[in-house]
């Protein structure tokens, strides 16, 4: 009998020289309620008031004390009995009985609020800086899973811009598969109406030359020395991903980055924006078989969600962006048969409110000038960083259906009353309904990392069908 | 392998339960986290056989939860397949293996330990090592090994025709060579070190560039090197190595920068991973918490530092201490300066062999594919050669440090010319770099502030996505070892990226002479976002002039209103209008103006609308007058030296063959490949299509991607 601790190092070592974090003994599995997951990422913050969790409204008028606004909006019905919305999320309000309605999400206390500081936290689990590279949900999810379609990546990251904007270094930070290593880092699309120039030669290339090239290349390789010499593994590991970058390239699976493929009356409920048009490809790339698909209303400082002022008038037009795609996703994901083991998940990294920075039992620093009195109308809307509670949307894989979890105060300072989620356990009610014990451990270092921070999360049952 | 694993483990069960590969792992990590350390849980150490024999006869009733609060209290249960193993190893009597110390009775020495050079002729390196099997490599391949490890870009044509079989004369010359030594190893630092350029995260963190390119050119001592790191003083100091990456808020006690400083200096100078130790005892080696912290002292404000023991203050204060107290007592109480004082005098103490053999066995990995000790993050790890590590270092240690000296007593020995040496992956830089070389094509870096730009290294550039797929880590952490794996998504990047295929167009079109002559600029605004500025340029003997409006960054090009306005003509004294109203240009636009004969000035403004500062429209553009036909990619006039010499022009097929063979992969293609490359060119004619595919066919080609 091989001497199993000698036999342990070995497969240890040819583990690491072949660049995948191991496994560490596996927890058994929760029961998988889904195969695929959508994020549809808030970025910037979005003010939970002013869309699903709205509080008393109170419109404009010059000399309006700033604290007495809770909501810039009125409220709407929604298709559940005493649940209102804020105006502008009619079609959302629509579909709520597909999903859950979390309005608790509590996340953590960082101190002097830097939104990608937060966003790094949601994503990864870990409040940076780190001691090891931790990974995206993502990639967590495409190493321990794999790729549904080995055609399609199995994370898919659309419409953030990493090149620019004031904390593009720290959101690159995230966007990695960190220690679990390059081949699930997440497949970036920046434009959705391009999406279809990534999986495909370029133009410049063309097709027919793109692959006589790589034939020639075979051919090329073939007919050196190293055919005879030379280590096999390092051959092979190159060859293998040339190959697989190719296959993915003239895969016809590739066809579903193409939006220009899909029915144009369809295509037109998702309306033009980049965050539309990112739902639209979202919904293709779970119908061809991709695992992970972040869908950002895209961060940039000051821009979108990040309203330092002007809060109202960039409210307005941020649910006219999301309302319409994210109610046509579900219910195209639901005509499809999808919905049902498609985990789809609306968030952001904190809520918002007009006084208060932090949460009320750790206040920080502020970092927005609110006037007492408004004398101008940019001065409406919410314009501060508020952890203590945000909303989330759930949708497909294992959600209850047609639920509220969590309760917050109708007055200022608007703090959860009941049911506190926090960050932690969202995940592992995240990693449970795809099939992932939220205590899942892979070796860095010689030390476990979990997909939730110490192992310690627990799914969440009020948000779970059953 | 992973499957085969967890198979193997499965079946085993019912044989009796592993101690090492099945108990262990439920144990630390599941239980350690109470059941260790100086006061654990219920005063029971579960990390001993003498702590876990005292609880056997209940262990399997308590993680059923048959007896009071279940174990472990947070987190799932443990799970029935775990249960049984439990069942099994205490009624197997609990027996126990000691799985944190290594197999060998290893102990890492401390102190430098002499070992007398071995008999013989030639590099004393090779008198520890046996013969090698299959002889030493050939000139040419030896070359190719020594310029990409000490320039980090493969020899051209011409390099390698001059080699003469001298190799220690080749190694002597590269290493005189500074700028293009410190254009290879800064990269090398910058990974070890957690240095990048320009990386902003909002939180304290500060670039050591200045300081180590000064370092590498004036091949400074590595001792040195460690003093100046632990004890920076002055403005031009590293002190962004102890101030480490900082975010923008409050942070974990066990990543303040005085513990980031602790593990970094631990892990960096002494091969020691002090990560685990810096929250609570560690499970993987034998340091403690209170360890990282008297590490830590010597780095922070405070001259002690009380200790948080897995978030948990623990009301115990830690003076500063180093690793081996026997190696000096530090006196309490003493300033932040002193202190590190004292880090510097003791990492770099002469009874500190650790110093040498850490950086020794990095050096050897580096340029032979493996440390004589794995991982090189863990000295305490027993050598594969113990005495050739502990002669190497000494060596270096009486040489003074020399690093130079170092690298060239590794590389003068048969082991790093073995024909079958480890191959070893080659760097990003070093793609990118021999690939600007062998097309003589460079990125130029510019600032937004300076009317100058320079050719630069791939080092110099931040990280973009080309370099990260191969490998170019975000050094958030110290890097010892790049991930070198071939993944799906660097494949994806160098058969169809944008970076790679705009570099492979220019670098063909250079070759073939069909890039147009880049003329210096006449006028260079620099950045702007508001506001107007006014230029004068000399326009004699001038046909045109191009104005162009660049973008810089600019949020909402489409509402931007810039331009340029007050255009006239001087001609002996006499003004002339060019335009009568303000021009508002579209960014990426330009004007082509003709220039009568005689003109001898053009004067005028630039000039960018009030509205366009809004936030929502973010202007941020720059404008410049050429008196010819510009390259846009060459807008900012170019100074300084090249990184390499000029590309040949190539005219014609074989002489492109011949010509990409020599250069990439240090030789000449053999019959069957030449007539292979042939049918890229149909009628034999050299085209661009057939050049691009053909290099990059070679540079995918596991020959070049590979230093064999």
């Amino acid at each position: 009998m091989v001497n199993r601790r000698d036999w342990l190092k070995t497969a240890t070592l040819a583990a690491l020289s072949a660049g995948e974090a191991r496994l560490i003994a596996a927890p058994s599995k929760p029961e998988a309620k889904a195969d695929s997951m959508i994020l549809l990422w808030m970025a910037g913050g979005m003010a939970q008031t002013e869309t699903f969790d709205p509080k008393r409204y109170t419109p404009y008028e010059t000399g309006l004390r700033s604290e007495k606004v809770l909501s810039t909006f009125p409220s709407i019905p929604t298709v559940l009995d005493g649940i209102q919305l804020s105006k502008g999320l009619e079609q959302t309000a629509k579909v709520l009985d597909r999903g859950t309605l979390l309005r608790s999400h509590r996340v953590g206390d960082l101190g002097f609020i830097l939104h990608s500081r937060h966003q790094f936290h949601w994503h990864t689990g870990y409040e940076p800086p780190q001691s090891v590279a931790v990974p995206h949900m993502g990639s967590f999810i495409s190493r321990t899973l794999g790729a549904k379609n080995p055609d399609i990546p199995a994370f898919i990251d659309i419409g953030q811009n990493l090149e620019i904007g004031g904390e593009s270094d720290s959101l690159k930070a995230f966007h990695t598969a960190g220690f679990l290593g390059s081949e699930h880092s997440p497949f970036l699309i920046t434009e959705p109406n391009d999406a279809v120039a990534s999986t495909r030669p370029s133009e410049f290339l063309g097709m027919s030359r793109f692959e006589n090239r790589y034939k020639f290349y075979k051919d090329l390789v073939d007919k050196s020395a190293l055919r005879d010499n030379g280590s096999s593994f390092q051959k092979e590991s190159l060859a293998r991903s040339l190959e697989n970058a190719h296959r993915l390239l003239t895969s016809p699976a590739a066809k579903a980055f193409d939006l220009n493929l899909e029915k144009a009356e369809v295509a037109a409920k998702y309306g033009d924006s980049k965050f539309g048009r990112g739902c639209l490809l979202a919904r293709r790339l779970v119908e061809a078989g991709a695992r992970f698909i972040e869908v950002t209303t895209e961060y940039i400082p000051f821009r979108f969600w990040d309203t330092h002022e002007n809060g109202h008038t960039r409210a307005e037009g941020m649910k006219a962006t999301i309302d319409g795609p994210v109610s046509q996703l579900i219910r195209d994901l639901e005509e499809r048969g999808l919905l049902d083991r498609t985990l789809v998940v609306l968030a952001t990294e904190f809520g918002r409110d007009m006084m208060m920075e932090g949460k009320p039992e750790n206040l920080v620093k502020n970092q927005v000038t609110v006037p007492d009195v408004m004398t101008e109308p940019k001065h409406y809307g919410m314009h501060r960083h508020f952890t203590e509670a945000s909303s989330v949307v759930m949708f497909g894989g294992g959600i209850a259906k047609g639920k509220v979890h969590g309760e917050t105060a109708p007055e200022r300072p608007c703090r959860i009353l009941r049911d506190p989620v926090t960050i932690t356990d969202l995940h592992a009610t995240i990693y449970s309904l795809m099939g992932i014990a939220p205590d899942t451990a892979y070796e860095v270092e010689r030390r476990p990392v979990y997909a939730t921070k110490d192992g310690k999360g627990k799914a969440v049952a009020g948000l779970m069908r059953g | 392998m992973r499957t085969v694993l967890l198979a193997m483990s499965f079946a085993v069960v019912g044989l009796g339960a592993d101690f090492v590969t099945e108990i262990h792992p439920i144990l630390a990590t599941r239980c350690w986290s109470c059941h260790s350390g100086p006061t654990p849980q219920a005063g029971l150490d579960l990390t001993t056989q003498a702590g876990a024999s005292k609880v056997l006869n209940v262990l399997v009733a308590r993680v059923e939860g048959k007896a009071g609060k279940i174990m472990p209290p947070v987190g799932m249960p443990l799970e029935p397949r775990q249960i049984e193993l439990l069942k099994e190893w205490v009624e197997a009597g609990g027996p126990w293996e000691d799985v944190t110390a290594k197999s060998s009775d290893w102990v890492a020495p401390l102190e430098p330990r002499a070992v007398a050079t071995p008999p013989g002729e030639g590099n004393p390196i090779d008198r520890f090592l046996g013969r090698p099997a299959k002889g030493v490599v050939s000139d040419a391949a030896f070359a190719r090994r020594a310029y990409l490890d000490l320039w980090g870009i493969a020899p051209s044509p011409e390099m390698l025709e001059r080699i003469n079989g001298n190799r220690a004369a080749l190694v002597e010359s590269l290493l005189k060579d500074e700028r293009r030594y410190t254009g290879h190893w800064i990269s090398w630092w910058n990974d070890l070190l957690r240095n990048d350029i320009g990386v902003v995260y909002h939180g304290e963190r500060k670039s050591i560039t200045p300081w180590l390119e000064r370092a590498l050119r004036d091949n400074m001592p590595y001792n040195e090197m460690v003093r100046e790191l632990l004890n920076p003083i002055g403005g031009e100091s590293p002190e962004g190595f102890l101030i480490g990456v900082n975010w923008r808020g409050e942070v974990n006690a066990s990543q303040t920068a005085f513990m980031q400083a602790s593990q970094n200096t631990a892990q960096v100078f002494l091969g020691i991973n002090l990560k685990c130790a810096s929250c609570h005892d560690s499970f993987i080696n034998k340091y403690k918490l209170k360890e990282a912290y008297g590490l830590a002292a010597m780095f922070s404000k405070e001259s002690r530092l009380e200790l948080v023991r897995c978030d948990n203050k623990t009301g115990v204060y830690q003076e500063a201490e180093f690793l081996w107290p026997q190696l000096g007592k530090i006196p309490v109480d003493l300033s932040a300066s002193e202190r590190r004082y004292w880090a510097a005098k003791l990492f770099t103490h002469e009874k500190n062999g650790r110093l040498a053999r850490t950086i020794v066995n990095r050096y050897w990995q580096k340029l032979i594919g493996k440390g004589l000790v794995e991982p090189v993050d863990d000295m305490d790890a027993k050598p594969s050669n113990p005495d050739l590590l502990d002669w190497l270092a000494n060596d270096f240690a009486a040489h003074g440090f020399d690093l130079k000296h170092l690298a060239k007593m590794i590389m003068t020995s048969e082991a790093y010319q073995y024909v079958d040496a480890l191959p070893r992956r080659i760097s990003a830089e070093q793609f990118s770099d021999t690939l600007s070389a062998v097309t003589g094509e460079w990125r130029f870096l510019q600032s937004r502030n300076s009317e100058r730009a320079m050719l630069g290294r791939d080092w110099e550039f931040k990280s973009h996505a080309l370099g990260r797929a191969l490998g170019r880590p975000i050094r958030d952490q110290v890097y010892t070892t790049r991930d070198a794996a071939a993944t799906t998504f660097q494949g994806l990047e160098l058969a169809n990226g944008s970076t790679l295929a705009a570099m492979l167009h220019r670098g063909v079109m250079r070759l073939m002479g069909e890039l147009p002559p880049a003329p210096e600029n006449l006028f260079d605004s620099l950045m702007m976002r508001s506001g107007e500025k006014a230029f004068e340029i000399p326009v004699k003997g001038l046909k045109q002039v191009y104005l162009l409006t660049e973008n810089v960054d600019t949020y909402d090009i489409a509402k931007a209103e810039v331009g340029w306005k007050d255009l006239v003509l001087v001609r002996r004294g006499v003004e002339k209008k060019l335009e009568a109203l303000p021009v508002r240009t579209p960014i990426g636009s330009r004007l082509v103006y003709e220039v009568p004969a005689g003109s001898e000035k053009l004067r005028g403004k630039v000039w960018i609308s009030d509205a366009s500062k809004a936030s929502d429209i973010g202007t941020a553009v720059r404008f410049f007058a050429f008196g010819s036909e510009p390259d846009r990619l060459r807008l900012v006039k170019v100074v300084g030296d090249r990184p390499w010499g000029p590309a040949p022009l190539l005219k014609s097929v074989p002489e492109t063959i011949e010509y990409f063979w020599r250069g990439l992969l240090s030789r000449a293609p053999n019959e069957a490949e030449r007539s292979a490359a042939m049918k890229l060119f149909p009628n034999r004619e050299l085209t661009r299509e057939g050049a691009e595919d053909l290099l990059w066919s070679l540079l995918m080609h596991p020959e070049f991607q590979y230093i064999w």
